[in-house]
């Protein structure tokens, strides 16, 4: 969002609230409001129901610790509008010790998962919050992680030719026993893990014969290792608790630890079915921090890979949300295409899956030559073959009779849980950062935004199916406005130069040296694009403090949001919908625990 | 195989041991329990074009009490780590473990402190994969492995955790190191 728009709200805050709310210009170019901490939940209220353009979708609220800086704790909040096309950054400060402010969750029921990351990770409690415990790490981890005074931890890796001299470590060497309570606490731990399923936790007992069943985190059909605490009344589902963090990877925190260009390598990793996605989120933040302008066949080669990741990952969804449901041939016919796919994603980058190909700056390299040829064989086929997924499924009375009428959502209801991508759409809300916000020149292409109507399994379901088809859509476009030019940006302190230059300039030799050591450096400030993945809406808020690492990076991810939304369209359905309906969120896990 | 000249034509001598390692050899029944992006190529391993079903180890199972080889396909966080370790237990013997991936092998990028820098701390494994994420055919090589490493007899299930690595294959030569 432009500058001025912010000022122009801020200008209205002052108004209203008087001097406790201030302007700063970070983000970069786009400003926020720094707001007291006793305002926080006036200003969201205000910013929800009266500033200009009502920002009724939360998108996330995110810490920063400055250590050393009193107030110590930055928290951003962001929230979008879904019908003035536009966001808003917002802050406000808390100090060590015991950093408190109230919670903004009877707000924005969306915020009540981030609200609890915040105090997992950082320690931060929120007032009010009905629900405060620890969301990723296990219940009885010490310490609060991304704090910058706690230790990376891991293991010292050991050089040695000799494998005698290797000793077998046991666990991360311990730097402090309060931060690791050791291998002994993961032996015992079963009954700790148990805990919460015998505690009941928070489900609530009535003795009417109601019982407890515990799903995954070992189960086929949750897409990874997610844990679902089902309380049921006979095959109702009375309630449902998800119980996430059994895939925390540490990505934010190793990401701070290492150079721009390396932490985009933990991007491909994070949501695993869109690392190309993942990659342009990080790479357009990035660049908005140092203020860098891709040339323009590196953004139509984005474009393409962009969609054809969202492609992709569409398949993999529907391939396994359709096994789940007990149609098998689907699976085969969508990894047929998908590996067609990841074929071309290996011709370019060397990896099937892994890229890291779009990096700040541009492209890694230039697509070889024998990309366009096999792109334009998909093109021709991919039609026909959505085609066949379509006679399988979309008239298939018995898809009909597992999806229509499950797992429904309203449109209010999702926008307040921050709810993105198509199964916010499913519910009729037409809402696409690609059409809201343009980033990579979106807006010039031609393409629709379906929407569904009910809400339901099957309308996310063909939400995405014609998707596939808009994207396919895109590609077309985009391939033919493709000319031959350069790939990176001619920004000879971000992007290494070719090696070509390096043999004969002594000046390039050292860019290259200085950017494959140390890394570019980025300026003091804040970068954040908001874009659409195929789950929906995936921003990176990158912190740059002036060195070659980024001091926050942080990644609020759809399916976290989306995962958040679960028990509200599991109220009342059957176990077996349960099934369907997390398949319809197409969550990944690994994006969601990070 | 000891084969006789004095019986029948067609009627081949052995031990029960090798009858029933090549037999438990031939059918792996792999446990489909899926952690990260391994898994996804752990699912592409099984769709259409590389087609497990060629080496016999086509029957997932979602539970694992039907199943004998534990496919650890991701990263394993401090949180799941109590959770592998239960799900093997439950697993009837004789069983058997492939480490598929960096980050299973060895914690792979993520050298921190939310991932167990190695499922062999809480399981024992008999096959290492590298990659990430190895291509379906590196898994494909594992599980020809193992099968050798079976039929040999080389690989007996429940040997001590914390035992060096058994074995590292690399898959670029696929030598054996």
């Amino acid at each position: 969002m432009e500058f001025e728009q912010t000022r122009r709200i801020f200008e209205k805050a002052r108004e209203r609230f008087g001097e406790d709310v201030s302007l700063s210009d970070r983000p970069n170019g786009e400003g926020s409001i720094v707001v007291e901490p006793s305002l926080i939940r006036d200003f969201t209220r205000w910013v929800r129901d009266e500033a200009e353009g009502s920002f009724d979708f939360f998108g996330e609220v995110c810490a920063t610790d400055f250590l050393g800086r009193s107030p110590r704790f930055d928290l951003t909040y962001t929230v979008y509008s879904t019908t003035a096309n536009r966001h808003l950054h917002y802050k406000t400060r808390v100090d060590d010790p015991d950093p408190q402010v109230d919670s903004v969750v009877d707000i924005f029921p969306g915020a009540g998962w981030h609200e609890r990351e915040i105090f997992d990770m950082f320690g931060v409690r929120f007032h009010g919050h009905p629900d405060l415990r620890r969301i990723l790490m296990p219940e009885h981890w010490r310490g609060h992680p991304l704090r910058k005074d706690y230790p990376l931890g891991g293991e010292e890796v050991q050089f040695s030719s000799n494998f005698a001299d290797i000793t077998p470590q046991t666990l991360p060497p311990a730097p402090g026993e309060d931060i690791f309570l050791g291998w002994d606490v993961l032996e015992t731990q079963p009954s700790s893990y148990t805990q919460l399923l015998e505690s009941g936790a928070e489900l609530e007992h009535d003795g009417e014969g109601r019982m407890v069943i515990n799903m995954g985190p070992q189960h086929p059909s949750t897409h990874g290792v997610l844990r679902l605490l089902l309380e049921l009344d006979g095959e109702n589902v009375v309630k449902a608790v998800p119980d996430i963090g059994f895939l925390h990877t540490g990505i934010e925190k190793t990401g701070e630890s290492l150079n721009y260009q390396q932490a985009l390598t933990l991007t491909d990793r994070m949501d695993y079915l869109s690392p190309m996605g993942n990659n342009l989120a990080f790479s357009l933040s990035v660049e908005r921090l140092i203020g860098l302008e891709p040339p323009e066949r590196a953004t139509i080669l984005r474009v393409i890979f962009a969609e054809l990741t969202r492609i992709q990952s569409h398949l993999v969804w529907l391939g396994t949300h359709a096994l789940d449901l007990g149609a098998m041939s689907a699976f085969f016919y969508c990894f047929r295409e998908r590996d067609q796919i990841l074929d071309m994603f290996e011709m370019v980058s060397g990896v099937r899956m892994m890229t890291s190909y779009i990096c700040p700056g541009g492209l890694r390299e230039d697509v070889t030559d024998d990309f366009v040829p096999a792109l334009e064989r998909f093109l021709k086929v991919f039609p026909d073959r959505l085609g066949e997924y379509e006679t399988l499924l979309t008239r298939n009375p018995i898809w009909l009779e597992r999806t229509q009428g499950v797992g429904k959502i309203s449109a209010e209801d999702a926008v307040a849980y921050g709810v993105s991508g198509a199964s916010l759409r499913g519910s009729g809300v037409r809402w696409d950062v690609r059409k809201a916000e343009p980033y990579c020149g979106y807006d010039t292409y031609d393409f629709e935004v379906p929407v569904g109507t009910n809400g339901d399994v099957y309308d996310r379901y063909l939400c995405r199916i014609e998707e596939m088809r808009q994207s396919h859509r895109i590609i077309r476009q985009a391939l033919s406005r493709l000319q031959p030019g350069p790939v990176q940006a001619e920004e000879r302190k971000v992007v290494p130069p070719p090696k070509s230059e390096i043999g004969q300039s002594m000046e390039s030799l050292i860019h290259h040296f200085l950017i494959t050591t140390i890394g570019f450096v980025a300026p003091p400030g804040e970068g954040h694009v908001p874009t659409e993945t195929g789950r929906g809406l995936l921003s990176f808020y990158i912190v740059g403090d002036g060195s070659p690492k980024p001091y926050r990076m942080r990644a609020r991810t759809p399916s976290f949001a989306n995962l958040q939304a679960l028990p509200r369209m599991l109220e009342g359905c059957l176990v077996a919908d349960a099934v369907a309906t997390i398949g319809s969120i197409d969550i990944v896990l690994g994006e969601i625990d990070r | 195989m000891a084969n006789s000249h004095d019986v029948v034509p067609g009627v081949v001598f052995s031990t029960v041991d090798k009858v029933a390692r090549w037999a438990q050899s031939s059918s792996l029944w792999p446990f489909a329990f899926g952690l990260a992006c391994c898994a996804i190529e752990m699912m592409s391993t099984v769709a259409g074009r590389f087609d497990i079903a060629r080496f016999g180890a086509e029957v997932f199972r979602a539970s694992p009490r039907q199943a004998d080889l534990m496919i650890v396909a991701g990263r394993v966080s401090m949180k799941m780590g109590p959770v592998i370790k239960r799900l093997y237990d439950q697993m009837p013997d004789p069983k058997w473990v492939i480490a598929m991936g960096a980050c299973s092998s060895c914690g792979g990028v993520f050298n921190n402190y939310a991932i167990i820098q190695g499922v062999d701390k809480v399981i024992p494994v008999d096959v290492y994969v590298p990659g990430c994420p190895p291509n379906p055919d590196a898994l494909l090589y594992a599980v020809t492995r193992l099968q050798e490493k079976i039929r040999s007899g080389e690989a007996r299930p429940g040997h001590k955790i914390l035992e060096p690595a058994q074995e590292v294959i690399t898959v670029e030569s696929g030598r054996t190191s």
